[in-house]
């Protein structure tokens, strides 16, 4: 009898923490600090300072965070560690930085954790006495690494991680080159808008790139006048077929044009997408099916996704593809990130040309500061203000508007500190099993359009290749 | 409390339809199938050798990857459906080979009396194999998610209430992808062969006796050894075989046997510890849950996010009421 009071009990407390649980109920926590403890630091960065006091080989390090094992995307932090280590590469054929000191990127890997970030950050700085980091794919990892570049006040070009508050807290020492996820957002509701979707489900990671990023992206959405629905996944899950059943279901609510938008990052989305096809989410007319940007990767698409043709994929940067194909400072890039992967075919993926370009900007930084001290090589980042004060790298041009001199204005959001304006949203489309993204097309926005056609319904070829 | 369960009454309740339930169970009975399938081996291990085998998961990954290689191998030198046979066949093959000789190698030593503390013992030879099993694949197969085909298309077909394409069936509004399909269909027939196998002939009535009573066992003729031998060599096998079958559903990278190997020891406490059928339904009930769970939840934001929970939940509620689990022997 006891035993039975015991479950019915259980039963109660687990719906009452279920209730809790539920989103908008529950009021913050207030946490009252009531005595300070001091903690002696006990040790802190040991870059060097001058040229003078670097070691006899003249090598200066860089820190490169990067996740390299699950549950971060270990796609995405080999692709920028290899990115990296081609402009460590070219930079050191010319003889260094300046012409004769050498640059040693120091990788470390961060599985996409915080804890990682935060311990990756103080080896890099503290042991490894690195000038300055550049790097990092997950917003997860990036926003514990950013306080520690901010307390030990080394600069750090964060290259891939999207949350708005890497940013928007405004620390000095704290540049980006990726776009913000309010940026994409914008541009993937328009996108939506201008396919004439009536309802989207975004199905996002349980992660600081996710949740805000879905959020946000619901927000443009209803402004627009599209509805949608949040599906939230733990990154590294494997098992979506009870989802997939679900959204399946859910999109029977909608009448007219339905979208799904895939957050989720990383291997974990090649998992969703195949599943979702399988279970009856395949793109067609009246559904358009956003694969994550990790689809640019084709050859581990086609064998991950092998049912995933007509799938529409984002692309986020300087240009598309096919315009940063074209520019004189991508081309040897390009050819030689091809040759590292020995496939001809694998474009480097967006992410890849970020991790190139955040590290070609601390060396184009140091050169300009002349000087190894992290205040002069962050007053050397800041004085590339403009177009025409900026770096001229494989994306694009880079420039940071606003910072210490120009600080963000109030009608700007607090996020354009320190970050790099210029990104754009593309939306590409495979329409051939086993396509090359170089064979892929651009849909939108419209003057970018390499086919001369939006969405390719499935079935249908462009007319123009 | 009527509140707060009223609380969580979905706001679409009428998209709750009877053909959704029954894709929901249908799906969580496909997925259970497999969870049993690695479940079963666990627990012959475990009742047989008296350990639990923390590299379990990693048989699954190898299994997973023997398939793979063997596709890549041969899909174009034999039909799809004999490489599709062949590759489960070296699975099984691989997996067991690398259990016996582990077993020979680091478990008899323990089993002989020859380890000062045999269960410490246990633990650090099964994870040690783990980790180097999961570095191994690691080192050989890279980091890069990898995926087999499917071992056959299903034909295209339209009948009306039944369609097919290549890679779903759909039977009214009811839609199982092919892969998971395939997977269950090929789990549930190793099941059967394996009950077949422990209930019917002697070596798998062996197998229990000395599960039962090693001594006695030995006294009839049966050598507690080779069993322990046996037991693991199975057990790795029919993980590789889950392993093998899942393949072509999910992506593969080395350390995809971590959260199967989790779920197994789950399954294997839930259905009752060293217990077969406890295994089996443990194993469904798992898969049906979880599958239930996320597509009912009221709260879609977090419904796929808690689906570990739902699994947790019946599990912890089961303990409380029977702390032996669903079939074991009591304590």
């Amino acid at each position: 009898m006891k035993r039975w009071w015991l479950l019915l009990l259980t039963v109660a407390v687990l719906a009452v923490a279920l209730a809790a649980c539920r989103g908008g109920g529950a009021a913050p926590e207030t946490v009252v600090v009531t005595q300070g403890v001091q903690v002696e630091k006990e040790s802190g960065p040991c870059a060097p300072q001058s040229f003078d006091e670097l070691g006899e080989d003249g090598v200066i390090k860089i820190g490169v965070p990067v996740p390299l094992s699950a549950p971060g995307s270990v796609a995405g932090g080999r692709a920028m560690m290899t990115a990296v280590q081609i402009a460590a590469d070219q930079v050191n054929a010319k003889g260094g930085i300046l012409g004769k000191y050498p640059v040693k990127p120091i990788f470390y890997d961060t599985s996409g954790l915080p804890e990682r970030g935060t311990a990756a950050m103080e080896y890099l700085i503290t042991q490894e006495c690195v000038v300055a980091v550049a790097g990092e794919y997950h917003s997860a990892a990036g926003m514990a690494e950013k306080e520690v570049a901010h307390k030990y006040g080394i600069p750090a070009i964060f290259a891939e991680t999207w949350n708005d508050d890497i940013t928007a807290v405004q620390y000095p020492e704290v540049f980006r080159i990726a776009p913000a996820s309010s940026m994409v957002a914008k541009g993937d509701a328009q996108f939506f808008k201008d396919m004439g979707v009536s309802w989207v489900a975004i199905v996002t990671e349980n992660t600081d790139y996710g949740i805000p990023a879905s959020e946000s992206t619901q927000k443009r959405l209803a402004e627009l006048g599209i509805e949608s629905e949040i599906y939230k996944a733990d990154i590294g899950t494997q098992e979506f077929a009870a989802l997939v059943s679900r959204i399946a279901q859910d999109i029977t609510q909608y009448e007219g044009r339905k979208a799904v938008l895939v957050l989720i990052t990383g291997e974990t989305s090649y998992n969703f997408e195949q599943q979702a096809v399988e279970g009856g989410l395949e793109p067609s007319e009246d559904l358009i099916f956003v694969a994550n940007q990790v689809a640019a990767n084709a050859k581990d698409f086609w064998q991950n996704v092998p049912d995933g043709n007509y799938m529409v994929f984002r692309w986020v940067g300087g240009g598309s593809p096919f315009a940063m194909a074209q520019r004189e400072e991508a081309k040897g890039f390009i050819e030689a990130y091809k040759d590292a992967w020995n496939d001809p075919y694998r474009f480097p993926e967006r992410y890849a040309f970020e991790a190139y370009d955040a590290f070609m900007l601390v060396v184009k930084a140091i050169e300009k500061a002349q000087s190894l001290k992290a205040e002069d090589i962050i007053a050397a980042l800041e004085s590339f203000d403009s177009p025409e004060n900026g770096v001229a790298l494989a994306q694009g041009v880079y420039y940071f508007p606003y910072g210490s001199h120009n600080p963000v204005p109030d009608d700007q959001p607090a996020w354009m500190w320190h970050q790099w304006p210029e990104p754009k949203v593309f939306f590409l489309q495979y329409w051939k099993v086993d396509q090359h993204l170089e064979e892929a097309c651009v849909i939108w926005p419209a003057d970018q359009q390499t086919c001369g056609t939006d969405y390719l319904v499935p079935g249908t070829e462009p007319a123009t290749e | 409390m009527v509140a707060t369960l009223l609380h969580f009454v979905p706001a679409q309740m009428w998209l709750i339809t009877p053909e959704f339930i029954l894709r929901l169970l249908a799906e969580g009975l496909l997925i259970g199938l497999i969870y049993s399938l690695m479940a079963l081996g666990l627990t012959l291990i475990f009742s047989v050798l008296g350990i639990v085998s923390f590299s379990h998961g990693e048989f699954y990954m190898i299994g997973g990857y023997v398939v793979y290689l063997f596709l890549q191998k041969f899909q174009n030198s034999l039909p799809r459906a004999l490489t599709g046979i062949g590759a489960l066949l070296a699975a099984m093959l691989v997996t067991f080979a690398i259990g016996v000789v582990f077993e020979r190698l680091f478990l008899q030593p323990m089993a002989r009396g020859e380890v000062d503390r045999p269960n410490e013992y246990a633990i650090l030879t099964t994870f040690g194999l783990a980790f180097f099993l999961q570095y191994l694949m690691l080192g050989l197969m890279g980091p890069f998610p990898k995926k087999a085909r499917r071992f056959f298309d299903l034909p295209v077909f339209d009948a009306g209430l039944i369609q097919a394409t290549k890679a779903s069936l759909k039977i009214g509004n009811i839609t199982l992808g092919a892969g998971r399909l395939i997977a269950g269909l090929i789990a549930l027939l190793a099941l059967l062969a394996m009950l077949y196998f422990m209930f019917k002939t002697w070596t798998g009535r062996a197998l229990q006796a000395t599960s039962q009573d090693r001594q006695a066992a030995a006294v009839v003729g049966i050598n507690p050894m080779n069993m322990n031998t046996l037991a693991f060599g199975l057990g790795a096998m029919l993980a590789g075989l889950a392993g093998a079958v899942l393949v072509s559903v999910y992506s593969w990278v080395p350390w995809v046997g971590v959260i199967a190997s989790s779920k197994s020891f789950v399954i294997i406490v839930l259905g009752g510890m060293g217990s077969i059928p406890g295994s089996l339904l443990g194993g469904l009930i798992i898969g049906v849950v979880e599958s239930l769970g996320t597509g009912l939840f009221p709260d879609p934001v977090r419904a796929q996010a808690y689906r570990d929970v739902f699994g947790l939940v019946i599990f912890a509620l089961v303990l409380l009421v029977k702390p032996t689990g669903l079939f074991g022997r009591k304590l």
